[in-house]
């Protein structure tokens, strides 16, 4: 897919161009360039002319991270089923669909985040533009569920949902790194659980009934 | 719709979290019996039934609580009712029904990943949510050039959770159905490959085409038509029936006359698979079965079919031969080739386990013994009943050091007890044909 995006607009789009060939490089030699000088040699182009699109090679791979993002979002828009969706469905949707893009670029990804490579706690620096694009779209999601009641408003941690939603997509990356299953169902049942528990959580439960009883039985002491 | 996908969320993910809901159930039944015995010092009266009835309801709740497998295996002593004390049946039979969904946008992604096109793409129609859950899958209706059709859709990861799910289930067979270590390996390495075949959709596409063209000539019977180019290894699409399953039918009322057509049709169904293409249909739960609004029965879900070697076939039904237990003789030769007794054995073994058998057969071949049966007949199933649990309280079937009875004879029993039982349900009385071999 990216490759007949990247051939109609090679002359024009010197970013598209960049971008794949940092890609093709990465799955040739096992590894990233080893300086911005090599990869514009190698391309028979102006170091200069690289700056103008990145400032290093973490932007180009923070941009990869935004195109698959991207991608996912306008094949969801695509299909017409998914506007009608409740917000667990949307998301279940998008995290199936992101995989699917994912698998496209399995090998790249491998052997930048395979086994060990991705960090346990603190994330790789090029996750921070996709990580922008998720949040303001699951905010969506969300703001459209507390409306529909789907999820329940909570004070103080209503605010977190965004960042633990986030938290799962890391989640089902690295599962889905270390999936050796079958089509990666293992993956497919990761999600479905996980996405789930996750709306089970937001949605209103026994707890907001409890903490309710205990603010009255507070105040009315 | 909430509602329903909360369902879900509750299933346990994971084998960590499967085995602690069985370990939990576990100390519940353990507190079952405590708790019975502590009863039972304040008032010897109490019964057995009523310790059952505890158990069977924590059980099931915590089987209902999985997918795939174990809820097959719920359904297996559901159906093995010879097996099962009375509490149990009733809440396993119910296991049947509910399984929780599999969310839509799944849905579409499985019929992406095999036809590359969404099922709204594929079909005019087709329902957002399942119409019905089976136990590795669920059904959906979609329509197509007019037609109604009935799509159902495999769980993902359920072929690969049937090994890890059925040694969950262990300790609970063995305490459930009162049989030693050894016979149970035995009956479960049959089970499992059985439950694997059933994860296999094409194989079932395949053999749900030869055994309806093969039952096509007998009469009151429908087969739904299956389409192949809409089906694959996760997906089986085949015509929509439309009718009521047999417990609604039967809330209707039907005429003796009705219930007996019905219940014929059963039975032909099953003399043909044995004798003829000696491979049956092994799964005779009620929600196989359909009746049509013009009367006919409609059978549906070909996934689980035993197929029967020759010479299991030829000691097994040679033993509903009435005459036959009266010749010692041919009966021990019998016995010996079905595995229900070995050189192993005491003579004190074999006389207990001969005399057993003997006992069974005769019982179990009853209806075979007469041109037709009434089996709306309660008296003919307590003494079924009252035969296993006879059996299953016994020491020396506990104590025995080997399995009994060839691992065929699992599904093959699975498949008559359902029937009898079916039968029983309808108040059938049907004409028992019988091979002409046997005749």
């Amino acid at each position: 897919m990216e490759k007949t995006a990247a051939k109609k607009t090679t002359k024009v789009d010197k970013r598209a161009k960049l971008i794949e060939q940092f890609k093709n490089h990465v799955l040739e030699n096992g590894k990233e360039p080893v300086s911005v000088f090599k990869f514009t040699q190698s391309l028979k182009m102006k170091e200069v002319d690289f700056y103008a699109f990145f400032s290093s090679f973490t932007g180009i791979k923070r941009a990869i991270w935004q195109t698959f993002f991207k991608e996912t979002i306008s094949i969801l828009n695509n299909q017409e089923v998914y506007n009608e969706y409740s917000g667990r469905e949307k998301l279940l949707a998008f995290f199936y669909t992101w995989i699917e893009e994912l698998k496209n670029n399995r090998s790249y990804l491998l052997t930048l985040y395979g086994t060990d490579k991705l960090p346990k706690s603190s994330l790789p620096k090029e996750l921070g533009g996709f990580r922008q694009d998720f949040k303001e779209y699951v905010n969506e999601i969300l703001q459209v569920g507390e409306e529909t009641e789907e999820i329940a408003s909570r004070p103080f941690i209503s605010e977190k949902y965004d960042e633990a939603l986030w938290l799962q997509v890391l989640f089902i990356f690295r599962f889905w790194i270390k999936d050796h299953s079958e089509g990666f169902e293992k993956t497919d049942e990761a999600i479905e659980k996980s996405v789930n528990l996750a709306f089970d959580l937001m949605g209103k439960s026994a707890l907001d009934t409890f903490i309710d009883f205990a603010k009255f039985l507070h105040q009315s002491k | 719709m909430r509602e329903e996908r909360k369902e879900q969320g509750q299933i346990p993910v994971g084998k960590v979290q499967r085995a602690a809901k069985f370990i939990s159930t576990g100390a519940k039944v353990g507190g079952n019996y405590i708790k019975h015995y502590a009863k039972k010092i304040a008032d010897p009266k109490l019964s057995r039934e009523e310790l059952d009835n505890d158990n069977a309801t924590d059980i099931y709740d915590s089987l209902s609580q999985l997918k795939g497998s174990a809820l097959k295996v719920a359904q297996m002593m559901s159906m093995d009712r010879n097996m099962l004390p009375r509490a149990y049946q009733e809440r396993f039979s119910m296991a049947q029904y509910s399984a929780p969904p599999l969310s839509y946008p799944l849905v579409v992604k499985t019929f992406q990943k095999y036809f590359s096109k969404t099922p709204e793409v594929l079909f005019d129609q087709f329902t957002r949510s399942a119409v019905n859950a089976a136990s590795i899958g669920q059904v959906h209706q979609a329509v197509l050039k007019d037609k109604k059709l009935a799509v159902k859709i495999q769980y993902p990861g359920v072929a690969d959770s049937i090994s890890s799910d059925l040694k969950l289930v262990r300790p609970f067979a063995l305490r459930l159905l009162n049989i030693s270590e050894k016979e149970l390996s035995h009956y479960l390495a049959e089970v499992e490959e059985r439950l694997i075949e059933e994860t296999d959709y094409e194989l079932e596409v395949k053999r749900s085409k030869e055994i309806s063209a093969e039952c096509a000539h007998i009469p009151n019977l429908a087969f739904p038509q299956y389409y192949e180019e809409l089906s694959c290894e996760r997906v089986i699409t085949m015509d929509w029936l439309t009718g009521n399953h047999i417990k609604e039918w039967l809330l209707k009322k039907p005429s003796q006359k009705d219930r007996n057509r019905i219940g014929q049709a059963l039975w032909d169904f099953y003399h043909h698979q044995v004798h003829e293409l000696k491979q049956v249909h092994a799964d005779p739960h009620p929600g196989n079965f359909i009746i049509l609004e013009d009367g006919k029965l409609g059978i549906i879900d070909f996934g689980c079919v035993k197929v029967i070697p020759e010479d299991f076939y030829q000691g097994y039904f040679s033993l509903i031969k009435k005459e036959l237990v009266a010749n010692q003789e041919e009966l021990d030769k019998i016995f010996y080739s079905l595995e229900f007794i070995s050189d192993q054995d005491t003579e004190e073994e074999k006389r207990f386990f001969k005399s057993i058998f003997k006992e069974m057969i005769s019982l179990i071949g009853k209806p075979f013994h007469e041109e037709n049966f009434d089996f709306a007949d309660n008296n003919y199933f307590d003494q079924i009943y009252e035969l296993s649990d006879r059996v299953s309280n016994d020491k020396m079937f506990k104590k025995s050091r080997q399995a009994r009875g060839s691992r065929h004879g699992l599904y093959v029993n699975r498949t008559y007890f359902g029937l009898y039982s079916l039968l029983n349900q309808l108040g059938a009385k049907v004409d028992t044909t019988k091979p002409d071999w046997l005749l």
